[in-house]
């Protein structure tokens, strides 16, 4: 154990969170449900960031790193699948990806250029035509698509869909904990500065315990995320999910809570980021789907 | 960044578990029912003195004082086998952590001479007076007072929920020597001194866990005043560094919740919503289980531990909590008598967030220093 960061861990972060910073603040006059980030897309890109994952340097624990930091912006771009599930596919298949389960809408899935579609057990893959897939409207805070009825996939070898499902349960882990740092600092701020009784709301302890405790549960978050992508296990990678869908289910409400009217607001950018984490909470099969899979790889042995 | 554990750490937690493999009796499961009941104090004592022998009691102390200054990690592996086997050091474990090593650092020569030897033997048990029935989260306001009489102090004043003052030979006491903040004093007071009355409270948490400890014209000599008047707070600030990982109460939570659903499993009682339950008891433990090696990871590279450490503690009670519950839920047959160490794991579980310290001081520090909202007005 040493977590200290390696010299090109900590250049490739750097390097990561300048970029970021350039995409800290949502526009002004935006008051969309998804801030799509084609600006940090092409940068990401130019920058050859998407596939940090394959630099034997610095391998998938960086790329949830990334992943992890990018999130905290109020733009969206599909990053997650890119730089943490694509350098897992054999073959070549172009970015960016999109999930698509039990034919339900999914993230991305409109500009998608490879789409992983979950039937049952198995995994299928597509290169998808632009007349397979279509946008959709939502509520949620990612550019939401819809893959046609009738588009065939060729499914993964079994052994491939089971790491691919591992690596996507990474991937929703660090893009949870991003978001969910995001969405607490925003809160953080809201509460030191709103006034109600003459006093800062930051000051009442009855919030200030609640927002202790998402505090401590989205610090948990991070640590099974960025430990999943360090082990690779598939344990861990379900932990890692099941935690951050949990720890989101609860803190996605109480940070509107505190927020009380304004964050239902399209002005104000709470949304950008709880939205998000609310398109998470069903992947993967949801927490029941996630803790299915602790029982099969976590429970195994005798204590 | 690494997650893996390197070769030598590795190596000496093999040591560990085969040491306790070789040490614990064939009984041990049912004896580790009441951390300070008479059978398990007596057992410690024992296991102490055989861990001192291998070098495995205090590892991390410096050479001069029996250790061979081996780093946070191994103190904290360590830490987590003793715990997960259900604490076979029993009280022990707060003189390895952090009262030998507070005197080492405030300790006057013969203070040290008299106490860290009989502590690295492990052969000596202490208790902690810290806690008074009108200071409890407010430390600050205890009550139990020592006045200075020519070369005594005499103590008045009255402790509780006392943890091993039924076995222990010394008390880390904590006494006021003048108003104030700044007028609160450490002695180190032997248990045998007349005027100390030790009363056990009955608990849930098991035998003789808890005490009342009366101090009645208790005469020391000021050789027992631990660096000077006044001194406590900066010295208990200290001891609390020390002691800021805390103990590794995932380790048992996570190896009892595998009792538990391997119970579930073998009775076919393991359905969705057992899963589901043990599987966010899992997630929560192993949360709290990297939280604490941050810090561990921090303390090895002299990094200052920050509000982390109040978010590690945090952590560790939420999990305590999950696996307490489950096990409540799912396996209830384990607090009639079906399961002695699924009990003893409840009777720890359930003080995880009371015991050295209400939780609740925990989320206060996480919202000031680690969140940095406003402080409440005072």
């Amino acid at each position: 154990m040493d977590f200290r960061l390696t010299p090109d861990q900590d250049a490739v972060m750097s390097a990561i969170d300048k970029l970021a910073r350039q995409f800290e603040l949502k526009p002004t006059d935006f008051h969309g449900f998804a801030l799509y980030g084609r600006e940090l897309e092409k940068e990401l890109e130019e920058g050859q960031y998407f596939d940090i994952a394959l630099v034997p340097e610095l391998g998938p624990l960086s790329a949830a790193m990334a992943v992890e930091r990018l999130a905290r912006s109020p733009y969206t771009a599909e990053i997650a699948l890119s730089m943490l599930v694509r350098p897992q596919l054999s073959g070549e298949w172009p970015r960016p990806l999109a999930l698509v389960e039990n034919d339900r809408p999914g993230r991305f899935v409109a500009t998608a250029k490879t789409i992983l579609m979950i039937e049952g057990e198995s995994i299928g893959i597509v290169q998808p035509g632009a007349k397979d897939v279509e946008a959709v409207d939502s509520l949620f805070a990612y550019p939401m698509g819809k893959l046609k009825a009738g588009v065939k996939t060729t499914p993964l070898s079994s052994a491939e869909a089971a790491n691919i499902r591992k690596w996507l349960r990474i991937a929703l882990a660090a893009e949870a904990s991003g978001l969910l740092q995001a969405a607490i600092a925003s809160t953080v701020e809201h509460l030191s500065l709103r006034k109600q009784f003459g006093r800062p709301l930051g000051t009442f302890q009855a919030l200030r315990h609640r927002m202790a405790e998402c505090a401590v549960l989205a610090g948990g978050v991070r640590w099974l995320a960025l430990k999943a992508a360090g082990t690779a296990d598939e344990g861990d990678a379900a932990l890692a999910a099941l935690h951050a869908q949990e720890s989101a289910t609860r803190i996605v409400y109480d940070v509107h809570q505190m927020f009380a009217a304004m964050g239902m607001t399209l002005e104000h950018p709470l949304h950008l980021w709880t939205y998000r984490l609310k398109a998470l909470f069903s992947e993967l099969g949801g927490r029941g789907g996630q803790a299915a899979a602790v029982a099969e790889h976590c429970f195994d042995a005798a204590a | 960044m690494d997650f893996n554990w390197d070769v030598e750490q590795q190596t000496f937690r093999s040591t560990v578990r085969a040491f306790l493999a070789a040490n614990l009796p064939s009984d041990w499961e049912s004896l580790a029912h009441g951390p300070a009941s008479e059978s398990q104090a007596a057992f410690s004592k024992k296991f102490c003195t055989a861990l001192a022998g291998t070098g495995l009691l205090v590892p991390h102390w410096p050479k001069r004082w029996g250790g061979r200054d081996a780093d946070a990690w191994t103190s904290f592996i360590l830490a987590e086998e003793m715990w997960e086997a259900g604490e076979p050091r029993g009280g022990q474990y707060m003189n390895v952590n952090w009262i030998g090593p507070t005197l080492m650092r405030f300790g006057s020569e013969d203070q040290q001479a008299r106490y860290i030897p009989p502590m690295a033997r492990g052969e000596t048990i202490w208790c902690q007076g810290f806690s008074e029935p009108e200071a409890g989260s407010d430390l600050a306001s205890l009550r139990t007072r020592a006045e200075k009489d020519g070369s005594v102090y005499r103590i008045n004043g009255q402790k509780i929920w006392t943890s091993y003052a039924g076995h222990a030979d010394t008390c880390f006491l904590l006494a006021r020597t003048s108003a104030g903040k700044s007028g609160m004093s450490v002695f180190l007071l032997p248990m045998d001194t007349p005027g100390i009355i030790v009363r056990q409270i009955p608990s849930i948490i098991g035998e003789g866990d808890i005490h009342e400890v009366f101090f009645d014209n208790v005469e020391v000599p000021d050789s027992a005043l631990l660096g000077t008047e006044g001194q406590a707070w900066e010295i208990a600030r200290a001891s609390l560094s020390l002691e800021r990982v805390g103990i590794p109460r995932f380790a048992l939570a996570t190896r009892m919740l595998h009792r538990a659903v391997e119970t579930l499993k073998r009775a076919g009682r393991f359905g969705h919503g057992a899963v589901e339950s043990a599987a966010k008891a899992r997630a929560a433990c192993e949360a709290a289980r990297f939280y604490s090696y941050g810090i561990v990871d921090q303390r090895r590279h002299g990094i200052a531990t920050g509000p982390e450490a109040s978010a590690a503690r945090f952590a560790t009670v939420m999990a305590e909590r999950l696996v307490g519950e489950f096990a409540v839920e799912y396996v209830p047959e384990a607090l009639s008598g079906g399961d002695p160490m699924l009990l003893a794991h409840h009777q720890r579980a359930i003080v995880a967030g009371i015991a050295s310290g209400a939780a609740e001081i925990q989320l206060n520090l996480i919202a000031t220093e680690l969140l940095k909202l406003p402080r409440e007005p005072r």
